[in-house]
């Protein structure tokens, strides 16, 4: 057995197509990827995108909605719509022996949406309704909390899924504006894996491409985001809480910045595994929370780097203490060379689990066209993760994660946390309290 | 399993290596079972009980080697309900030859993956590691079921964990409370009556001692089935495997104290207040065990009714009437009786109420009407391709043999319950229906909005 299988390309319409051929399973995976995301929703109206991809699907070829999703049942076949920040993407799943009439579904659904009213009026109410079940948890709570503190003046800040009010605001006649903007074959990405050979794929491109308008749309020029200086508290106010979410951000890194990988690789020493100091710490030694993680996200522009964790209210004002301890002097005293080799021994061996699968592959391949990063992009990450030095670790460290910019959200009862969390994190240059069912969120 | 012994019996490969370890160290092989199109699962029994199923795919340069215990929260009594899933903390901490923090420090740079769960009738732990680290992976797993070490500290700071754990999933989850409730009012008998985290007076109660007892009585060779699916040689496999585990003692495994639960003649209900935005609706209807003939036919109902957005219950009160934000059922796939639960989140302003009633006569339409062609037929392909979707991984192979060779004996049942699936007809989902969804066996639990009183023990 060949294990390094990588996928093939070609273009289609000057669409790139990304092709993974495994005939393991009896599936065909096909997803087609559009580089402007959530970022371009104009200010208030928040959720644009989001709405639009998933009117899309649900108006394919102007059939009424039950007929696609019988359609989609009958074929065994699945299609969902996903909005991030930098990419707006369509994708789905197929019984091999269905795909010709899963591709004219899909072909429909991206080319010929009828965008019907009254659909999109079911679709508002179901949005809106989705965002006050969202009230629910409190860990996207505080995500979003924190979002909006952190990047206050860029779209990092803002939420894909918009807020009740943003979504009201949007009419349909801006949807269908929207979709004459974004809806252009120069923009788009395609991929598809597993039971299909090149020659078929290319032919399915040809299809799903046929009624796509061309020209391209807008290019994301927001930029880089920016912290604001000092340390800012958000508390989400929830009642009955007996356990808190903490997550604290600071800027990161974007993945072709010259020192992203060694942030990676100091950052997984931090709070990558499960032998991390912040596990270790938080959980292993004190028992105060099942989970403590950090996670460097990527994306176009330079995500906020994130600290998880979820202890009791009685422990909260000390775990946020102790991981801002942590975090000080991870940046002050750096990482051991010990730990610099424990981290890329793990993360190369572990990458062997990012591209198991035929479905992977692909989808690292078409990340890496819409982050706009080379083609070996993905391929060459072992190597990159290889050559990380202990000095440039610890100079990465030094360089992006500055302790006095950053913002910790909360998200418990703020009557009994505030005071406590004040006395506790030293350093704390503004408060900020927030209903967690106020509908800012 | 159905053993179908090949011809030769033992692979010849395998028996000349396998000839070279001392009888007692030495498996038996049983038989193979085909897993799908292209694959097959091995059987091997060592002489102390240790069942080892073996799946062969070299697709990738990984491999799942995931570890089953027949013990779970069925297996706990009052006033220590939890003890598996504490206890299956507890196997990630110091051994004998093990500092603590080791285990995970040699898997996590080797590029493992790990992780494990406990439910009611199995606790499992599964090690996902690039193919090269296999000798490591059965040298460590070999090791914490040998010489783990419970002590005050280790078990202590544990209980703080899994206390955690439970105000994450539990206490602070709307979804997870209700469906605590559920199960604790649905069942007074059965030890399906306790969740598997346990309830938190028993977490906070442990003491090293417990948890010493219950890994003599239940970590033992006889007592698991050890999963390896990926890339590796099966030779090199048996013999590993002999080597580290061979010399293990098996135990004397206790009989099973199950009390079934007594048949249920009137609908139970709760009702709660919660801080959520909207009412919420939890219902239970005493259900087939994973063996039962109905369970199949169960499974398929419930994909017509609530399976995706055509099916009848999300039709009608999501997408008709949007009353509900979603709608949910789901049939335990347990060894004994449990719960068919269906459950619905009402929009801002609709009450729990109004959706119950469009259930109720949803339920009742499908006892008295059959089911069409159309909709059998969407409710199969759904099956199929979740079955197909979930064995993309070797961790997902690795957990769909493990899990019904754990709860079934039969490795391959996924798909031999996708093959009766097919067979289903109109009449088998009404007898089905007829046979669980009757009025008289639901326990309804509904949530309403607002705040508890404070100082109110759950």
């Amino acid at each position: 057995m060949n294990h390094k299988t990588r996928p093939q390309f070609a273009t289609v319409r000057g669409v790139p197509v990304v092709v993974e051929t495994c005939h393991a399973l009896p599936l065909v995976n096909l997803t087609l990827a559009r580089t402007t995301g959530a970022v371009i929703d104009p200010v208030g109206q928040e959720g644009l995108t989001r709405l639009l991809s998933r009117l899309t699907r649900r108006t394919a070829g102007g059939r009424p909605l039950q007929t696609i999703e019988e359609t989609l049942d009958r074929l065994g076949g699945s299609m969902g719509a996903d909005v991030s920040y930098s990419a707006a993407s369509m994708s789905g799943t197929v019984i091999a022996r269905s795909l010709v009439p899963f591709v004219e579904l899909f072909a429909d659904a991206l080319g010929k949406p009828s965008l019907d009213v009254t659909e999109f009026e079911r679709l508002k109410r179901e949005t809106s309704a989705e965002i006050i079940e969202g009230q629910d948890n409190d860990r996207a709570l505080a995500h979003r909390a924190l979002r909006r503190a952190i990047y206050p003046d860029h779209p990092y800040g803002r939420t894909a899924t918009g807020t009740l009010q943003s979504v009201a605001r949007i009419d349909h006649a801006s949807l269908v504006a929207q979709d004459r903007v974004v809806r252009r074959r120069n923009s788009l990405l395609l991929g598809m894996s597993g039971s299909i050979e090149l020659g078929e794929a290319i032919d399915v491109a040809e299809r799903l491409l046929d009624a796509v308008p061309e020209g391209a749309a807008p290019v994301d020029a927001s930029g880089d985001p920016c912290v604001p200086v000092g340390r800012k508290l958000v508390i989400v106010d929830k009642p009955e809480r007996s356990q808190t979410q903490i997550l604290v951000g600071l800027a990161g890194t974007k993945p072709d910045d010259p020192d992203h990988s060694a942030l990676h690789v100091a950052m997984t020493v931090f709070g990558g595994t499960f032998s991390s100091r912040l596990m270790q710490a938080v959980r292993v030694e004190r028992g105060w929370s099942y989970g403590a993680y950090a996670s460097l996200p990527i994306d176009r522009f330079r995500q906020a780097m994130t600290i998880w964790t979820f202890p009791s209210k009685q422990d909260a004002p000390a775990c946020a203490r102790l991981t801002l301890e942590l975090l000080e002097r991870l940046i002050a005293e750096g990482i051991t060379a010990k730990e610099l080799g424990f981290a890329k021994n793990s993360l190369i061996r572990s990458h062997a689990f990012s591209i198991d699968t035929a479905a992977k592959r692909m989808s690292l391949a078409l990340d890496a066209a819409l982050l706009g990063l080379p083609v070996d992009f993905y391929e060459r990450y072992e190597e990159r993760i290889a050559s990380v030095t202990l000095e440039q670790a610890n100079l990465a460290l030094q360089a992006r994660l500055d302790p006095g910019r950053l913002v910790i959200a909360v998200v418990g009862n703020a009557r009994e946390l505030r005071e406590r969390l004040l006395e506790s994190v030293p350093g704390i240059t503004g408060v900020d309290v927030v209903p967690f069912d106020s509908g800012e969120l | 399993m159905s053993p179908t012994p090949s011809s030769s019996g033992t692979p010849n490969r395998v028996t000349k290596l396998l000839d070279k370890l001392p009888p007692e160290l030495r498996p038996r092989y049983l038989g193979s079972t085909p897993f799908g199109p292209s694959l097959e699962v091995k059987r091997f029994l060592y002489p102390n009980g240790l069942e080892v199923l073996c799946c062969e795919d070299p697709s990738a340069p990984v491999l799942a080697y995931h570890t089953w215990f027949r013990v779970g929260s069925r297996h706990e009594r009052p006033g220590k309900t939890g003890l598996s899933h504490l206890f299956e903390h507890l196997m990630f901490g110091e051994t004998k030859n093990l500092r603590a923090g080791e285990y995970d420090q040699r898997l996590e740079e080797a590029g493992a993956e790990t992780n494990a769960s406990t439910w009611l009738d199995f606790t499992q732990y599964s090690v996902n590691a690039p193919a090269k680290a296999l000798p490591l992976v059965i040298r460590l797993e070999a090791e914490r079921l040998r010489n783990l070490l419970l002590t005050e500290s280790q078990v202590s700071t544990e209980k703080d964990v899994v206390a955690n754990e439970r105000r994450y999933r539990v206490d602070d989850d709307i979804e997870g409370a209700t469906s605590e409730l559920l199960w604790a009012t649905a069942f007074e008998k059965h030890s399906y009556h306790w969740p598997t985290i346990g309830w938190m007076s028993d977490i906070l109660g442990f003491t090293p001692e417990d948890c010493e007892a219950f890994y003599r009585t239940y970590y033992a060779p006889n007592n698991a089935t050890v999963v390896v699916v990926g890339d590796f040689s099966l030779p090199a496999l048996l013999k590993r495997i002999g080597e580290h585990y061979g010399t293990l003692s098996p135990a004397q495994l206790p009989v099973e104290d199950i009390t079934p639960e007594l048949p249920q003649s009137e609908e139970r209900r709760v009702e709660v207040t919660k801080p959520t935005p909207t009412e919420k609706l939890a219902l239970g209807y005493r259900g087939p065990a994973l063996g039962d003939f109905d369970h199949i036919a169960a499974s398929v109902l419930a994909e017509v009714l609530a399976g995706g957005r055509p099916s009848r219950l999300v039709k009608r009160l999501v997408h008709d009437l949007e009353l509900a934000t979603d709608v949910r059922m789901f049939l335990g796939p347990f060894r004994d009786p449990g719960l068919i639960e269906i459950s619905a989140t009402a929009r801002d302003g609709h009450r729990a109420e109004a959706l119950e009633t469009i259930i109720n006569e949803e339920l009742l339409r499908v006892q008295k009407e059959p089911v069409t062609v159309d909709e059998l037929a969407r409710a199969l392909a759904r099956l199929e391709l979740g079955l197909l979707a979930g064995l993309e991984t070797v961790e997902g192979k690795a957990s769909t043999i493990g899990f019904y060779e754990t709860v079934l004996g039969r490795p391959a049942a996924a798909f031999e319950r996708l093959e009766s699936m097919h067979k289903m007809t109109a009449s088998d989902l009404m007898r089905a229906a007829r046979r669980f969804l009757r009025p008289e066996t639901r326990t309804a639990i509904v949530v309403r909005r607002g705040a508890e009183p404070e100082g109110v023990a759950p």
